[in-house]
């Protein structure tokens, strides 16, 4: 496995009476997105701020390829956010200026940080805005430049608070493209969203914070894997007869078509003797989805 | 570094040039309020009394007024206001740090207001027909001022991130800024922020006294000492915001 790009050790907050991160560790790897998921108030933003030098942890450390944000402010190049809200840029100022600006505020050279933002501009179809100031832009391209704002200086590690947060089917479609090209491309992102499709989309690694403690980290594959268990999918191209119904359920099937087998393979064998010779329409292995893995593991309250 | 300025002078620039309006504004309620004060003045000294050579002294002192007035709340109104509209966060992010990009900032602030001051020098000229004739040198104690203007604003701009509000707080102490710009330049007036330089610039202006080195040194290192309290204190107040998550807005 390649070295984390951004490490964070048993970090904790608190807010007055309110422990907010209860001993968060996290590590970010090059080409690796992380899906940080969890309820509101589970603790995601206050996690991002302390990842991002912006608050400062009551305990644990950071480290932003190999430096600690909160003494080497400089360490702060190699990392790019799109923090919670709308208020990424300014909004007096136009796409581009924007994009000049954050970009020597980030560390670029004034020339350097102009050929970067008309590059990227090009490249996410902002091109025809970028001499349109940012309170005259649709959410959705505000959104984008957001994200542009946070790449001008082309760091390793991107923390994306809730990056399609609002935005139509199509720019969310088209922002996903975005993060996983740029996740290809060798960035260590850390995502956070309530669009569990997303993350689903998105993800390699995947982990929830629940109460401020994150109560489950791995692989978004072995994760899926292990919550569909054995089960199997099932339907019929009409309705069984009440006989051979009445067959399915002493054998434990579940649901009105699809049906549920739960259980191994043979258990599947014996359910589709019972159905002997009905015609099938579809026998697949269940799949979960992050939907209800999230709800599993923290619950519907 | 040298880039960091530019763009900040750009992006000072650009906020000016975008409402032309506003900084039209600006230049004549600014040219009228010194008119205004110009013949309440010579009312004032009455008919006998010829003013028109003391129009230097009081336009350079309105000067000091104006510079040093935003060298105080400049930084305060520019955290307030980025508080407000969310990107104060995303400005923390520089790898520059904080301290060093307001410093930047306040460097490209004058220069933005030189310019500004610059055509409203213009404008006042052509209004009263005034020609101007003051010493360079006085820029010196100028200068001075503006160090302990600018410690004396990250000093205040502490509490701006701190405590959000505090316009209120702002507007009362420009009078104690007016009082440290008119307090006289002796005996432990010395030690008050402003005061030396203030003093020795009016000295220079209204007596035509030459510059003195012993006072001006003074002046700068008192000039000094209150920026790099400021800093001090700006410093910890970044340390502390970080710690309480005040940098949001909302
Ligand atoms: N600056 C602050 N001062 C006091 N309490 C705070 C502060 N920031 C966050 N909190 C509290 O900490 C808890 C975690 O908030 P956080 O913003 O991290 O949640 P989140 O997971 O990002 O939620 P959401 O999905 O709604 O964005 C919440 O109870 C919140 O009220
Ligand atoms: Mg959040």
């Amino acid at each position: 496995m390649e070295p984390a790009l951004l490490e964070a050790q048993g970090l904790r907050k608190r807010f007055g009476a309110l422990e907010a991160v209860r001993g968060v560790s996290l590590a970010l790897r090059p080409g690796e997105v992380l899906a940080f998921l969890g309820k509101n108030g589970a603790g995601k933003t206050t996690t991002v701020k302390m990842l991002s030098g912006l608050l400062l942890p009551d305990a644990g450390e950071v480290r932003l390829l190999g430096q600690d944000p909160f003494r080497d402010p400089w360490a702060l190049r190699h990392l790019g956010a799109v923090l919670e809200g709308n208020r990424n840029t300014y909004w007096r100022l136009t796409a581009l200026e924007n994009l000049v600006y954050f970009g020597v505020a980030r560390g670029l050279r004034l020339a350097a940080a102009r050929k970067r933002a008309l590059a990227l501009l090009e490249e996410y179809g902002l091109w025809d805005k970028a001499h349109t100031e940012v309170r005259h832009l649709s959410r959705g391209m505000q959104q984008k430049l957001a994200l542009l704002q946070a790449l001008v200086h082309d760091p390793e590690v991107l923390l994306l608070d809730e990056p399609t947060l609002g935005l139509d089917v199509d720019t969310s479609l088209q922002m996903q493209d975005k993060i996983r090209a740029l996740a290809k491309g060798g960035k260590a992102i850390l995502l956070t969203t309530h669009q569990l499709e997303v993350a689903e989309a998105l993800a390699h690694q995947v982990a929830i914070i629940h109460r401020g403690e994150v109560v489950l980290e791995e692989s978004k594959e072995a994760l899926l894997a292990r919550f569909a268990g054995e089960h199997y999918v099932l339907e019929l191209e009409a309705p069984p007869p009440p006989g051979v119904l009445a067959q399915l359920r002493a054998l434990g099937v579940e649901g009105e078509g699809p049906f549920l087998v739960r259980g191994d393979g043979e258990a599947l064998w014996r359910v589709l003797e019972a159905l002997k010779p009905l015609p099938l329409k579809k026998v697949a292995k269940a799949e979960a989805d992050l939907l209800e893995v999230f709800l599993k593991v923290v619950g519907r309250a | 570094m040298l880039d960091l300025l530019l763009v900040e002078v750009w992006r000072s620039l650009l906020a000016l040039r975008r409402y032309p309006l506003e900084l039209l504004g600006a230049v004549v309620t600014l040219s009228l309020i010194f008119y205004l004060l110009f013949l309440g003045a010579r009312f004032l000294a009455g008919p006998g009394v010829e003013f028109g050579g003391r129009l230097e002294a009081v336009l350079v002192g309105y000067l000091l007024w104006t510079f040093t007035l935003s060298a105080y709340n400049g930084l305060s109104f520019g955290l307030m206001e980025e508080t407000q509209t969310g990107t104060l966060e995303q400005v923390f992010l520089t790898p520059y740090g904080p301290v060093r990009l307001y410093l930047v900032r306040d460097l490209a602030g004058l220069f933005t207001q030189g310019l500004l001051v610059f055509l409203i020098a213009l404008v006042l000229m052509a209004l009263t027909g005034a020609r101007l004739a003051f010493t360079p040198q006085v820029l010196l104690p100028f200068l001075a001022v503006l160090l302990g203007g600018y410690g004396l604003g990250f000093a205040v701009g502490s509490l701006a991130l701190l405590y959000k509000r505090i316009g209120q707080l702002l507007g009362l102490s420009q009078f104690l800024l007016l009082f440290l710009l008119q307090a006289p330049g002796e005996g432990l007036f010395r030690l008050l922020p402003l005061a030396p330089g203030a003093a020795l610039a009016r000295r220079m202006l209204a007596e035509g006294a030459p510059l003195d080195p012993a006072p001006l040194f003074l002046s700068f290192l008192n000039g000094l000492v209150y920026l790099g309290a400021g800093l001090f204190l700006f410093r910890r107040a970044v340390r502390l915001a970080k710690g309480r998550g005040l940098l949001h807005g909302y």
